[in-house]
């Protein structure tokens, strides 16, 4: 069976102060949140769709831009990264128990 | 998806009689699933089951510019013969076929009107050009608008991702087999018999309701010969949050909760990511998020501080009212009661054992306790009432129960306390050890009460558990073979490897419980046995346990209306 989830990077320029405010709060229910305009998330197809097309939904098509990047299979990749200052993790999926 | 090759049903164009008030009008959408799949298209119509996929998504995206409706297109009288006219989403019915379609786009030339309907993929290249459900989808609304008095004699598919357009002709051939499907759709339906899966069909992988309608694990309890493909094996993405904190507060942002003490924010969580919110003692949620919740079919279960099921609250609840009645009948009969009740007590018997024999700890060999749990087992398909079962499922616990301190790992160290076992007891439990029985049983019964409501059976009716008030029987029935498997082997788990101590026991006039930093590691550890893999000894192919529950729930589901001649009960070698 191919790979369920995969890890994408999200980064986004977007025009319009508004329309960047609602971009930022979707992409925070969608991924974590790693600097300006850049998100890390973790999706199965299903939930691939569904980010795109809430975001071609907000997006201005001539004026803004964003760019989805797969970075491989969430489970098993090992992002060659050069981070830094702070601490770059790659986004895991556990239970929240407060 | 191969062409259907069943036989067309010739028939005199008889009038379907005009629909009383009770007889729902068939959606044009309904046709196309029957004449894909007559299973499908029984689960969505009369069971009302849905599941989205990645396909359904797109597909929804695809019509986004389909779906914002134009008023005012003209009645099929009132079309000049010159006009050039575009209509977008109107829903047309028609009482004497019985049908409603929502047309994506309509255009209007030269007095004659072509329906246009959106497809999210490429066009198929295949001798037609379209496969015939879509095709029949078209017919129907070729259909609904002669009714209507339109010109109508062609459709088209237009196939969005290779930007193709598809001319489909609404000849004899294509109106015999849309009314042969629209007929069979309603003949199932007033049937009330859901039609058998399909056989190792290459429709099954990328169908949305796949896991609902298990086609693979059906056909193989049924006596098929073919191993069932892991299709319904699809990864959990969401998993629970729970809110344990003292004066927990849950609120929604955006598309995630967060959940703060004091007014100082604690943590977040992806509403995507959440399968369920278990909220234990003083914890509250904010009304917009729990309507949020509620929206999103996310269960929210409460609990005391100690962890005692109180209750939870859905939404509307599941659609499924046709397996509900089949479980509430089912609940009425004695006897089924009772061959429920056996395989269920059989399949607990033999997983203790089975847990028994992996974890001993004990000098000598078991064997003679594995022999007579055995027999108990044996005896228990023997049982002639529901009192009989339930002695012997407390002489196996007495078995069970009496040698289950020999898995305990003791403490080399005689200075540090450790984890000692004598008897089961509860309400409350006196030692640690209890306690921490008594916690993962609440755990399991609060996931399998969930797992339970969310395939659309009613936790509250069970078949060996008799129903009291308050009581989930149901999900108390069929945990009955987890006990061993999940609850008792975290326990041994956490207390084995360490990461549970007898110093994170809090102890108060007799009764003993966790403290919040031991429930918190507890709960983590049960999750994690819930995330582990098993093969399933059936069908063969590997899955996560909190996958398993969903199945086997389903499952019997499946043999309550009638499709499998027994409930099989999951057991591990």
């Amino acid at each position: 069976m191919a790979a369920y989830e995969y890890l994408y990077l999200v980064t986004y320029d977007i025009s319009d102060p508004k329309r960047w405010r609602r971009v930022f709060k979707l992409m925070k229910g969608y991924g974590d949140w790693l600097q300006l305009s850049v998100f890390q998330c973790r999706l199965s197809r299903k939930r691939h769709a569904e980010l795109i097309a809430l975001l071609d939904g907000i997006i201005h098509h001539t004026e803004d831009h964003v760019l989805i990047i797969n970075v491989g299979p969430a489970e098993s990749v090992k992002p060659q990264v050069v981070s830094l200052g702070k601490e770059f993790e790659v986004l895991e999926r556990q239970p929240v128990i407060v | 998806m191969p062409e259907n090759d069943t036989p067309i049903q010739l028939e005199l164009p008889m009038p379907f009689p005009e629909l009383g008030g009770d007889m729902p009008l068939l959606p044009a959408r309904m046709v196309n699933e029957y004449q894909y799949c007559p299973r499908l298209a029984y689960l969505e119509w009369v069971q009302g089951e849905w599941a989205a996929s990645a396909d359904t998504v797109e597909g929804d995206h695809t019509h986004r510019r389909v779906d914002k409706p134009t008023r005012n297109f003209p009645e099929a009288g009132d079309i000049e013969p010159h006009e050039v006219l575009h209509g977008r989403s109107i829903t047309l019915s028609s009482n004497r076929l019985g049908l409603i379609a929502k047309l994506d786009l309509l255009e209007a030339e030269d007095g004659r009107v072509t329906p246009v309907d959106y497809k999210r993929g490429k066009r198929p290249h295949i001798a037609k050009n379209a496969y015939d459900p879509e095709r029949v989808q078209l017919c129907v609304q070729g259909l609904v608008l002669k009714e209507h008095g339109y010109v109508c004699e062609e459709g088209e598919l237009y196939f969005a991702e290779s930007r193709e357009r598809v001319r489909v002709a609404f000849d004899q051939d294509l109106q015999d087999l849309t009314l042969n499907a629209v007929n069979g759709l309603r003949l199932i339906a007033a049937g009330g018999h859901i039609p058998q899966p399909l056989v190792d069909s290459p429709k099954c992988p990328r169908c949305s309701l796949v896991g609902i309608c298990l086609p693979d694990e059906v056909n193989f309890l049924q006596g098929g010969a073919i191993e069932p493909r892991p299709l319904a094996v699809m990864r959990d993405e969401a998993l629970p949050v729970y809110v344990q904190a003292y004066k927990g507060k849950i609120a929604k942002n955006a598309e995630a909760l967060e959940i703060s003490v004091d007014d100082a924010v604690v943590q977040s969580a992806r509403l995507i990511d959440v399968s369920q919110v278990v909220a234990m003692g003083n914890v509250y949620i904010t009304t917009p998020c729990l309507q949020d919740l509620m929206k999103r079919n996310i269960p929210v279960s409460w609990h005391s501080y100690g962890g005692w099921f109180i209750g939870h609250t859905v939404g509307t609840g599941h659609k499924n009212v046709e397996l509900r009645t089949a479980q509430y009948r089912a609940s009425f009969e004695e006897h089924i009661c009772l061959t429920i009740a056996r395989g269920l007590v059989r399949a607990k018997i033999q997983n203790c054992r089975t847990l028994l024999r992996r974890n001993w700890r004990g000098d000598d060999k078991p064997d003679a306790l594995l022999d007579r749990l055995k027999a108990l087992g044996e005896k228990s398909l023997r049982a002639t009432d529901l009192q009989q079962l339930l002695g012997i499922e407390g002489a196996a616990a007495a078995e069970y129960f009496g040698a289950f301190d020999k898995l305990i790992k003791k403490s080399d160290d005689p200075r540090q306390m450790s984890f000692d076992f004598a008897t089961r007891n509860r309400r409350p439990p006196t030692d640690p050890v209890n306690a921490l029985l008594s916690f993962a049983y609440s755990m399991l019964v609060r996931t399998w009460t969930m797992n339970a409501s969310a395939v659309g059976l009613d936790a509250y009716r069970g078949f060996y558990h008799q129903p009291r008030y308050g009581r989930p029987a149901l999900a108390l029935d069929l945990m009955e073979p987890f006990r061993p498997l999940i609850a008792d082997s975290t326990v041994l788990q956490v207390i084995n490897n360490g990461e549970v101590r007898p110093s994170d026991f809090i102890s108060a006039a007799g009764s003993v419980a966790l403290n919040e930093a031991g429930r918190k590691r507890f709960i983590a550890a049960f999750e994690r046995r819930l995330a582990q893999e098993v093969t399933h000894p059936l069908f063969g192919y590997k899955t996560e346990y909190r996958r398993l529950f969903e199945i086997q729930a389903r499952l019997f589901g499946r043999y309550l209306l009638g499709e499998l001649a027994e409930y099989p009960n999951f057991t591990t070698r």
